[in-house]
C-alpha cells in the first residue's frame, strides 16, 4: 500500500520564498535554502517548489547571510536546495520545453510540475511523459469557482481564464500521460478557509492518477478533509507551514489522529540534524576579512539592480528586511499597515478574545509553574506586554532578560524597575563578559554584525527557560517583520520559530559556528543553544506575538507606560534616530549596529522609524525624507566605546565594515563610496516627483 | 570512496549528495576505469531496462562491473539499477541484464484492490532477513520512497531481504546475493531511514576493503 502524503509547497519568487494570497499578493518569507533545510529536519514526505518569478534572475538581496547560493538563475537555486533535500522534490514554474525539464531533473528535481505550457500545447504532456516517464510529469491545475458554482481552469499563475472545466481537463491530462495532478483552488489561495472539497472530489472521481490537493488550509485540522472527503492521494499547503514552529510535525500529528495513515517519521535522526555544519575552511575564509586589506567577497557578480523606494514610505528595495513591492510600487509594509488600520474595533475585540482563549488554555491551574514567559529588555514594549498580561488578563508571568552588557543607564533603571512595579519574578541573565567581547569581535568580522550575540541571545534564552521551567507559552511583543515589511498577513497569526531565529536573527550563523574560534567551547555557548525539536514538540512550546491580537501603536504605548509605571525615555537624543524610547537596552543597537546596516544596505534606523510614522499618519513622506537625509549616514559615538571594549582600531573597523558594502547599493568612485538616494529620485525623475 | 556509475540517464546528483551527507567520499564514474579505485559501487538509475543495459554496454561498464563484483567489491543497485542486476528484463521487449542475481524483471500488475502502476510513493518495507547488513538499525515496517512499474522476481527466495505488499503479491524491496545488493526504493529520497541504509552500505564497504 502506498501511504498518503503530506506535502509542503513553497513558492519561489526572484530568489526568495514568498507567501501568496489569491495568486496576487506576495510577501517575502525568506531564504529558500534555510526553509528547505527546515523541512528536511522535519523529515517531510515530499516537497513541491514552484518558481513564480516575474523576472529571470534570482537574488537573495543581502550578502551577509550564511545560507546563500552561487549564481542567479532558477537552476542555481534548485541545485543549492537539492543539497539539503533527501526527499522527493517536485519543481515547477516557467517550464516551456523538454530541455527545461531535462535541466531541472539534472539539477536535482525528481518531478516537474507543468501548468501553462500544457494548456497551450497539450501534446507537450505526452512528449514529456514519453521522454522522461509519467512518474516525473505532474500537471498543475489552477481552478477558480465562479459565483454560479461553475469551475474554470486558469493559466499563467491564475491570470487567464481558459474556458476549460477542471474535470474534463484532468481527464485529458491523464489520457495524455501525466503521472500526477497538482490541484489548486485560486479563490481559496491564502484564505485559510479550508480546501474546496467539492472541486477535489470532482477531480479525484474522474481520474485514476494521484491527485495532490492544495489551496486554503488555515488550520492543521483542514488537511484530513482533503483525503477523507476529497479522496486526494496527497494533501499540500504553502502558507501554513511558514507560520508556526514545527508546523509539519503538528500537521502530521493532526492527520494521524484523524485516522490518515501518513508515514511515521521521527524528529530526531543523526542524519537530519537541525544545526548546520560548518567547515574550518569556510570559517577561515570568513575571518580573512580581518586580515586582507582589499577583501573581495567570493560570490559571483550579480546583475546590476537599481535600488528603488516604496512610493508611499521611504523603504528601499535592497534591505535587511525581506520586502516585496506591489504593482503600484507600494511596499508590503505599507500594505499590511493599511490592512491593520482597517481592522474594525469589533475585529480587535474578536482578536482579544482569541488571545484570552490562548492565555486561559495555558494558565497554570495547580501552581506548579508560571503561566507564561515574557522576554523583556525593559523597553516600552516590555512594559506594555507585562501590563497586558499581568493586569488585563491576570496571569503570573516569569520575566526573562538576556543582558548583552550594553545597557544605557536609563535602560538599566527601566529593566530593573519591572519586578517592582509589576510585582513579578524576573530572571536577569548575564553571559560572561569575556565571552561577549569575543562574540562581538568575531561576529563583526564574520557577518558585519557585532550584535549577533544579542539577537540570538534574546530569541534563544527565553525558549530555553520555557523548556527548563516547563512553561509552554511565551509572549512576545509584535512580530517585527510583519510590522516593518509586511512579511505576513494580519490573518496569519505567525508565531516564533527556529527558522526565523536562524535565518533573520542569526543570519544563518548558528551558535556552533563560533565553537573553536578564539578558544570558545560548546559549554561557553549555552545561552545560545536552542532547545531540540523533540523538546519543543513534547512540551508544545508556542511563542505568540501580542501584536497579532491587540492594536499596536508604539508611540501610544510609550506614553501610557511612562505615565503609569514611571518608564523613562533617553534624556538625550540618539544620533541615528529621532525617536527617544527605542533600544535603551543596547547602546549599540541604535548606534554602530545600525550604522553597519547603513554601510551594508544604505539605510538605517531613521528610515525604519520614519516608515512606521508615515504609516501611522504622524508625518509626511517629505518630512520623513528630510529626517533620513539628516540621520541615516551619521557615524555614532558609541563606536569608540565598542572599539575599546573589543580592542580594535577605528581604521580596522572601517576597513572590515567596507567589505560588507552591498554592490547593489554602493559604488566606489574616485576613492569615495557613493549610492543613489531617495532625495535624488525626487529631483531627477519628474514622473515620480509628484509622489515625493 | 564510492563510485556512482553514470549511465547517462537521470539524476546522479541526489545519490552523490546523500553519500556526501553521510560522510562517504563519492565520485561520479563516467568511464569504467574509475570503478577500479573505488571501495564500493552504486548503480543508480531511472528509465527503461533496455536503455539502461544499452548505455552500460556502450560505455564499457558491463565487463568491469562483473569483474569488480567477482573480486568481492560491494555493489548496490538502486531502482532500475537493482533491476539491471537480474538475468533479464521484459520492459519493451526482452533484454539481457547483468546476471548478478538469479531472476527476471517483470511488470507489476494491479489486482484491483486499489494499487496503481507505476507504484509511486512511500511504502512500508518488511525486512524478511533480519541479518541483512543494509537494514541495521532500521526497524521493519519503515517507509521508503518507491517509483517503479517493474520488479525483480528472484529465483531464490533466500536472495530477498525485504519486501513490500502490493495487492496480492509481495515484490522484493531489497535483495542480496553475496556482495551484490539491490534496493527497489530510492534511499537517497527516503529521508532518515534512506540515509541510514546508505551509511550501512558504506560502513560495510569501508570495513571490507
Amino acid at each position: 500500500m502506498v501511504r498518503p502524503r503530506l506535502i509542503p509547497c513553497l513558492l519561489l519568487k526572484n530568489g526568495l520564498i514568498v507567501r501568496s494570497q489569491l495568486f496576487k499578493v506576495h510577501q517575502d518569507i525568506g531564504n529558500p535554502i534555510s526553509t528547505v533545510k527546515r523541512f528536511s529536519d522535519w523529515n517531510v514526505d515530499e516537497l513541491i517548489i514552484l518558481d513564480i518569478s516575474s523576472e529571470d534572475y534570482h537574488d537573495l538581496r543581502r550578502d551577509d547571510l550564511h545560507q546563500r547560493y552561487a549564481g542567479s538563475t532558477v537552476l542555481d537555486v534548485l541545485r543549492a536546495v537539492a543539497q539539503v533535500c533527501f526527499m522527493p522534490l517536485s519543481f515547477g514554474g516557467r517550464i516551456r520545453s523538454l530541455e527545461d525539464i531535462r535541466l531541472r531533473l539534472s539539477a536535482g528535481a525528481d518531478k516537474c510540475v507543468i501548468n501553462t505550457k500544457a494548456l497551450e500545447d497539450p501534446r507537450f504532456i505526452t512528449e514529456a511523459a514519453q521522454r522522461f516517464g509519467s512518474q516525473c510529469i505532474v500537471i498543475s491545475i489552477d481552478a477558480k469557482r465562479h459565483e454560479s458554482g461553475q469551475y474554470e481552469v486558469y493559466s499563467n499563475r491564475g491570470q487567464h481564464p481558459t474556458g476549460l472545466d477542471p474535470v474534463a481537463w484532468a481527464r485529458e491530462v491523464e489520457r495524455r500521460g501525466a503521472g500526477e495532478i497538482f490541484l489548486n483552488s485560486i479563490d481559496r489561495d491564502g484564505s485559510g478557509a479550508g480546501y474546496d472539497i467539492e472541486l477535489i472530489r470532482a477531480v479525484t472521481a474522474a481520474v485514476s492518477i494521484p491527485v495532490i490537493a492544495c489551496g486554503g488550509v488555515g488550520r492543521y485540522e483542514h488537511f484530513s478533509a482533503g483525503i477523507l472527503e476529497g479522496g486526494a492521494s496527497a494533501v499540500s499547503a504553502a502558507n501554513i507551514f511558514h507560520f508556526y514552529e514545527l508546523s509539519y510535525p503538528f500537521a502530521k500529528k493532526a492527520c494521524r489522529e484523524a485516522g490518515i495513515p501518513l508515514r511515521e517519521s521521527r524528529l530526531t535522526s543523526r542524519w537530519l540534524q537541525r544545526e548546520p555544519i560548518y567547515t574550518d575552511e569556510e570559517r577561515d575564509r570568513a575571518l580573512a576579512r580581518a586580515k586582507v586589506v582589499e577583501y573581495r567577497p567570493q560570490s559571483a557578480p550579480l546583475p546590476p539592480q537599481r535600488v528603488r523606494w516604496c512610493t508611499r514610505c521611504v523603504y528601499p528595495s535592497i534591505s535587511a528586511a525581506p520586502l516585496e513591492f506591489d504593482e503600484q510600487g507600494v511596499c508590503m509594509g505599507c500594505r499590511m499597515s493599511e490592512t491593520k488600520n482597517a481592522i474594525t474595533p469589533e475585529e480587535w475585540r474578536r482578536r482579544r478574545e482569541l488571545l484570552r482563549d490562548i492565555l486561559e488554555k495555558y494558565r497554570c491551574r495547580d501552581g506548579s509553574r508560571y503561566d507564561c514567559i515574557i522576554p523583556v529588555s525593559g523597553g516600552k514594549d516590555s512594559y506594555f506586554q507585562t501590563h497586558i498580561i499581568k493586569y488585563e488578563f491576570g496571569l503570573n508571568p516569569l520575566l526573562v532578560t538576556y543582558n548583552g552588557n550594553n545597557y544605557t543607564p536609563t535602560g538599566w533603571r527601566n529593566v530593573h524597575r519591572m519586578k517592582e512595579v509589576f510585582g513579578v519574578d524576573h530572571i536577569f541573565y548575564s553571559p560572561s563578559v569575556t565571552l561577549l567581547k569575543k562574540l562581538n569581535r568575531l561576529a563583526f568580522i564574520i557577518m558585519g554584525d557585532m550584535n549577533w550575540h544579542a539577537h540570538v541571545g534574546i530569541t534563544t534564552l527565553p525558549v530555553r527557560i520555557a523548556v527548563q521551567f516547563k512553561v509552554p507559552l511565551i509572549i512576545w511583543g509584535e512580530h517585527g517583520y510583519l510590522d516593518l515589511c509586511g512579511q505576513f498577513s494580519m490573518d496569519d497569526f505567525p508565531e516564533m520559530s527556529y527558522r526565523d531565529r536562524l535565518e533573520h536573527f542569526a543570519r544563518g550563523y548558528e551558535w556552533t559556528y563560533f565553537v573553536g574560534l578564539d578558544g570558545i567551547t560548546v559549554q561557553d555557548m549555552i545561552p545560545y543553544q536552542y532547545p531540540s525539536d523533540q523538546e519543543l514538540f513534547e512540551l508544545e512550546v508556542r511563542g505568540i506575538y501580542l501584536g497579532n491580537y491587540l492594536y499596536w501603536e508604539a508611540n501610544e504605548h510609550g506614553t501610557m507606560v511612562m505615565e503609569r509605571y514611571g518608564f523613562q525615555i533617553s534624556p538625550e537624543p540618539f544620533e541615528r534616530t529621532y525617536r527617544r524610547m527605542s533600544n535603551l537596552d543596547d547602546m549599540h543597537e541604535n548606534g554602530i549596529h545600525d550604522y553597519l546596516k547603513y554601510i551594508k544596505f544604505g539605510y538605517g534606523r531613521c528610515t525604519d522609524h520614519v516608515c512606521k510614522d508615515i504609516r501611522a499618519g504622524l508625518m509626511t513622506r517629505e518630512q520623513g525624507i528630510e529626517l533620513v537625509r539628516q540621520m541615516d549616514h551619521r557615524k555614532p559615538k558609541d563606536l569608540y566605546r565598542w572599539l575599546e571594549y573589543v580592542g580594535m582600531a577605528e581604521e580596522e573597523f572601517d576597513r572590515i565594515a567596507d567589505s560588507f558594502r552591498d554592490p547593489r547599493v554602493w559604488q566606489k568612485r574616485n576613492g569615495i563610496w557613493e549610492k543613489a538616494n531617495i532625495w535624488d529620485e525626487c529631483t531627477a525623475d519628474d514622473t515620480t516627483a509628484a509622489a515625493c | 570512496m564510492i563510485a556512482v556509475i553514470d549511465m547517462g540517464m537521470g539524476n546522479l546528483q541526489s545519490v552523490c549528495w546523500a553519500c556526501k551527507h553521510i560522510g562517504a567520499p563519492v565520485t561520479v564514474a563516467s568511464e569504467p576505469k574509475v570503478l577500479e579505485a573505488a571501495q564500493a559501487l552504486i548503480l543508480p538509475g531511472v528509465g527503461a531496462f533496455g536503455d539502461g543495459m544499452r548505455n552500460l554496454r556502450h560505455r564499457g561498464f558491463v565487463e568491469v562491473i562483473c569483474r569488480q563484483v567477482k573480486a568481492g567489491k560491494p555493489l548496490l543497485g538502486i531502482c532500475l539499477g537493482m533491476q539491471l542486476l537480474a538475468e533479464e528484463g521484459e520492459e519493451y521487449g526482452v533484454h539481457q541484464g547483468l546476471g548478478l542475481i538469479h531472476g527476471r524483471v517483470v511488470r507489476l500488475t494491479a489486482s484491483g484492490t486499489g494499487e496503481r502502476v507505476p507504484n509511486i510513493g512511500w511504502c512500508d518495507v518488511t525486512i524478511t532477513n533480519p541479518a541483512s547488513m543494509l537494514f541495521a538499525n532500521i526497524p521493519s515496517g519503515s517507509s521508503f520512497y518507491f517509483a517503479h512499474s517493474y520488479y525483480v522476481a528472484c529465483e531464490h527466495g533466500a536472495d530477498v531481504t525485504a519486501t513490500i505488499a502490493f495487492g496480492s503479491i509481495t515484490p522484493p524491496a531489497a535483495i542480496q546475493h553475496g556482495n551484490v545488493y539491490g534496493v527497489q526504493f530510492h534511499p537517497e529520497k527516503s529521508q532518515d531511514v534512506g540515509l541510514e541504509l546508505l551509511y550501512n552500505f558504506w560502513q560495510h564497504a569501508a570495513q571490507h576493503s
